[in-house]
């Protein structure tokens, strides 16, 4: 498979920090900032049954993700992602609750290479610069 | 404004099939302008991620329209038209933003060729772009129909197509989420 100019990491993103309010932290911004895609939990407004169907489908595109060794992380928080995560035999990843936006940023600059961004071991890609080209 | 649901790639653009990533991440050119104007965000699966992973091959609608992979549609289908009623009956405005040309995704532009199969042989810029939804998109609208939701207005990201121009690509996103909703203030 050719390069592409993904970044090879994957932040599960609670819906508050997508759609933010006044004055919040927002979670596009930071994630654009630094070259991390957005895997969106369901919003907390909906009913449970909702929200359940559609954690069992983040659940499972996260797996993908981390069975081919691109970095997951966790923003903020969402009830019954953990139980779903379990379904596929994932873990809650490593993950903030950020009081600012300087902290996420930080947060999200300061993990390690993915794996999947080298696959012939760490000699053999600088790997993608993740905050050249937010596009 | 309203709820724009989008393609799981607009904002993770790591789902993409390989070679297919424009940007680390977020595809800044239609986010940007959804959050400039107000709307409210809500990503949908990516159909083909889960289903033929992150090593998928390009591929064409004939390729993936299987029964299973109809099968699997139909249940994301499911899933976001229950966050879309949702949002109907909360009296939002809702839009639905594909990506045109995806076997998957397509809103008004897919991908079709009926040959296309066996070892990849096919040259680049095969004639494949065809009128027509991809088969999520298809799912949803019949999946939406079975409840008696009307769909949404749809744009698309317009990478894929000959001649991609941001600007283009930008106005007639701007002219689905102007546009006045349908009769009756209900998608």
């Amino acid at each position: 498979m050719e390069r592409d100019d993904r970044s090879f990491r994957v932040a599960l993103v609670a819906d508050g920090y997508v759609n933010p309010p006044p004055g919040g932290v927002d979670g596009i911004a930071a994630a654009a900032e630094t070259g991390w895609g957005v895997l969106q939990l369901p919003a907390e407004d909906y009913p449970a049954g909702v929200a359940q169907r559609l954690l069992a489908e983040v659940a499972e595109q996260a797996e993908e993700f981390w069975r081919h060794g691109y970095d997951l992380v966790l923003v903020g928080q969402r009830d019954g992602l953990s139980e779903a995560l379990a379904q596929v035999g994932l873990a809650v990843p490593a993950g903030i609750v950020p009081p600012g936006p300087a902290e996420l940023v930080d947060f999200l600059s300061s993990r390690p290479n993915p794996a999947a961004a080298f696959p012939a071991g760490p000699e053999s890609s600088p790997g993608p610069d993740v905050t050249a080209d937010r596009r | 404004m309203g709820v724009a649901f989008v393609a799981h790639c607009l904002l993770n653009q790591n789902s993409k099939v390989g070679d297919g990533a424009h940007c680390a991440g977020i595809y800044a050119p239609v986010i940007d302008v959804l959050r400039e104007k107000g709307w409210r965000i809500e990503q949908m699966p990516c159909p083909e991620l889960a289903f033929t992973g992150l090593n998928r091959f390009w591929a064409v609608r004939e390729q993936l329209d299987t029964a299973a992979y109809r099968r699997h549609c139909a249940r994301l289908a499911t899933a976001v038209a229950d966050a879309i009623a949702v949002r109907v009956e909360q009296g939002e405005d809702v839009v639905l933003i594909g990506v045109q040309g995806s076997p998957s995704m397509g809103v008004t532009i897919t991908s079709s060729d009926p040959e296309r199969g066996g070892r990849p042989e096919w040259p680049d810029g095969s004639p494949e772009l065809v009128s027509g939804e991809g088969i999520f998109i298809e799912s949803l609208r019949q999946e939406l129909a079975s409840r008696g939701t009307g769909f949404p207005r749809v744009a698309g990201e317009t990478h894929a197509i000959p001649g991609h121009d941001e600007a283009v690509q930008r106005a007639d996103l701007e002219a689905v989420l102007d546009a006045p909703r349908p009769e009756g203030g209900r998608t």
